[in-house]
């Protein structure tokens, strides 16, 4: 079974928001709200100084803190590509996943359930890449199986250095970062 | 005032009171309507802080619940027979202000349409869902506990069913905590002591509204309180407030230990408006030592201090849940310590909360229902002690 991941080489990354408004324009996401954002991160003090851009969105975790403290199910791990998903019709409103996820990944919907990135699943389906990763103009974002061998996304991960987002809360995020 | 005038007054200060609550409640029932039909957008939580004041009256008023049993388990389970005739009222007590809680909670749902849904799916790895059956199964146990009390024919159930009450309120406590104390996604969290600070805090909070509601009950009746009965909470009261402080304590000491929480430990306690002057006045000051001079030194030994006190301890409860839960959560969770993020979204940031009236609204719309559950309970079921012994007059002042 597939195991879906991203990996974002952040050396390509120009944080031009593509990846935003794609998402925005594909999923209906109501004004005022994203799925996935960028983040400049910056390090040290003049003339040292370091910097990385970032897409952000949901990491699909491996161990979803979200889904373990859902109380009806709403936010489950779907059977195909093992991808954290949310059941509007489930959903109680409770915001108790706003709360669990440490990446800060989610919102209210207007229509009072919690909403997030969802790979674009309706998309992955038919055999396309998701939103962001179809219209980055650098070719910076990955998309695909991480148990797949042979599939682009584990041969950079097993070629180039990564990291992930908060590590040590061990919820083994599937969004990797190219060092 | 004339004996065969009495009843009348009574029943008319009872429908005024109700009339009074039915309209706060009404209002609660009209904001919580605007929130649901103008989405989340409409109150002051954002995605940062997605508990705002609703979840403060209702923790309030659920950890309270829990605590207001302390009279009938004291009874009940410890043996300790003078405090039987005031277990109905500490019974009924936990079943009105879980329900005034439970209403803001239910109310406050993004979709609170879908309650069905979470009655019929269970997601047992979640608190929330143990919660949810934790917060139902107190109702029915209190249910059978009152019965239990009432019913003479049922007076060997008392002890067994009180017994049960007592552990399922602590484990409910318990529950209560760790929603917060599951949590990793806020530097404020993730802490084992907070299970056991939720039940201290239950203790005092539980105890202060039973006080109130026993001397709220006592003036509406025309009677004195038992002066004996008095001395005891005053003491209970004094105590279990000092076990709340050190559980408080050591949950920032322990935090402060860590240097990974400093910066956090210094917002909640120094630099962050307006949460340190509400931890420090509101909660130490007013809510904590003031009560503790009250209830301890034998200048302020009479039932209205007492009442002051315990007034205090819940306006106490009100600045540490406030802090708890929205400094707890405006506090961002630090995602790579030492570098400084720039953010299309709000990593990083300090978040901010601005109650709006509807959720203010909302909140005391749980008292409301709290205080009619109780007023009615009472006044429908035999739940109040026979005229006590009257207090010394110099001690009642």
């Amino acid at each position: 079974m597939a195991r879906f991941g991203m990996v974002i080489d952040t050396l390509k990354c120009v944080g031009c928001m593509d990846c935003v408004v794609a998402c925005q324009t594909e999923n209906d996401v109501p004004q005022g709200h994203c799925r996935d954002w960028i983040v400049t991160e910056t390090r040290g003090t003049f003339p040292t100084l370091t910097m990385e851009i970032r897409s952000e969105r949901c990491n699909h975790c491996d161990n979803p803190p979200c889904v373990t403290c859902c109380p009806t199910g709403a936010s489950h791990v779907e059977d195909f590509g093992r991808t954290v998903q949310v059941t509007a019709d489930k959903c109680i409103g409770c915001k108790a996943c706003l709360s669990a996820c440490p990446y800060g990944a989610r919102f209210v919907h207007p229509d009072g359930y919690a909403d997030k990135c969802t790979f674009c699943l309706h998309r992955v389906k038919d055999g396309l890449d998701p939103a962001c990763v179809s219209v980055c103009p650098t070719h910076c974002m990955h998309f695909g199986d991480l148990d797949d061998p042979k599939s682009a996304v584990s041969q950079l991960l097993a070629s180039r250095r990564h990291h992930t987002l908060l590590p040590e809360a061990g919820t083994k995020p599937r969004v990797f970062y190219l060092d | 005032m004339d004996e065969t005038r009495r009843p009348a007054a009574a029943a008319r200060a009872f429908w005024t009171l109700a009339a009074a609550g039915a309209a706060v409640l009404a209002l609660a029932l009209g904001a919580a309507h605007y929130m649901e039909l103008h989405g989340h957008v409409v109150t002051g939580m954002s995605n940062q802080v997605v508990w705002g004041l609703p979840h403060v009256f209702a923790i309030f008023l659920i950890v309270a619940a829990s605590g207001a049993l302390n009279v009938a388990s004291i009874a009940s389970v410890f043996g300790e027979a003078d405090y039987k005739p005031l277990s109905p009222l500490s019974v009924l007590l936990t079943v009105a202000l879980l329900a005034g809680g439970l209403l803001v909670l239910v109310l406050d749902l993004g979709r609170p349409e879908r309650l069905v849904v979470a009655a019929t799916h269970y997601n047992f790895r979640s608190i929330f869902a143990w919660n949810m059956i934790l917060y139902n199964g107190l109702f029915a146990i209190c249910a059978l506990y009152l019965w239990a009390l009432l019913e003479r024919r049922l007076a060997p159930l008392a002890k067994p069913v009180g017994l049960a009450a007592f552990a399922w309120r602590v484990i409910l406590t318990t529950g209560t905590g760790s929603i917060f104390g599951f949590l990793v996604a806020r530097q404020a969290y993730a802490s084992g002591v907070i299970a056991p600070l939720f039940i201290a805090l239950s203790l005092a909070w539980g105890l202060a509204a039973f006080h109130l509601a026993q001397a709220f009950f006592a003036r509406l009746a025309g009677e004195a309180m038992d002066a004996a009965m008095l001395v005891r909470v005053r003491r209970l009261l004094g105590i279990f407030v000092v076990a709340a402080l050190y559980f408080v304590a050591v949950h920032h000491l322990t935090n402060l230990y860590w240097a990974k929480q400093a910066a956090f430990e210094r917002f909640i306690l120094v630099g962050g408006a307006p949460y340190p002057a509400l931890f420090w006045i509101g909660f130490v000051g007013l809510g904590s030592l003031v009560p503790l001079a009250l209830l301890f030194h034998p200048r302020f030994a009479g039932a209205r201090a007492t009442s002051v006190a315990a007034a205090l301890v819940a306006l106490g409860a009100f600045a540490f849940l406030y802090v708890f839960i929205i400094g707890g959560q405006v506090f961002p969770l630090e995602i790579f310590p030492g570098y400084e993020a720039r953010s299309a979204f709000h990593d990083g940031r300090v978040g901010s909360y601005a109650p709006s009236l509807p959720e203010f609204l909302l909140g005391t719309g749980g008292l409301a229902a709290a205080f009619l559950v109780a007023l009615v309970g009472a006044r429908a079921l035999p739940i109040l002690p026979a005229a006590a012994p009257a207090i010394p007059a110099a001690a009642a002042k």
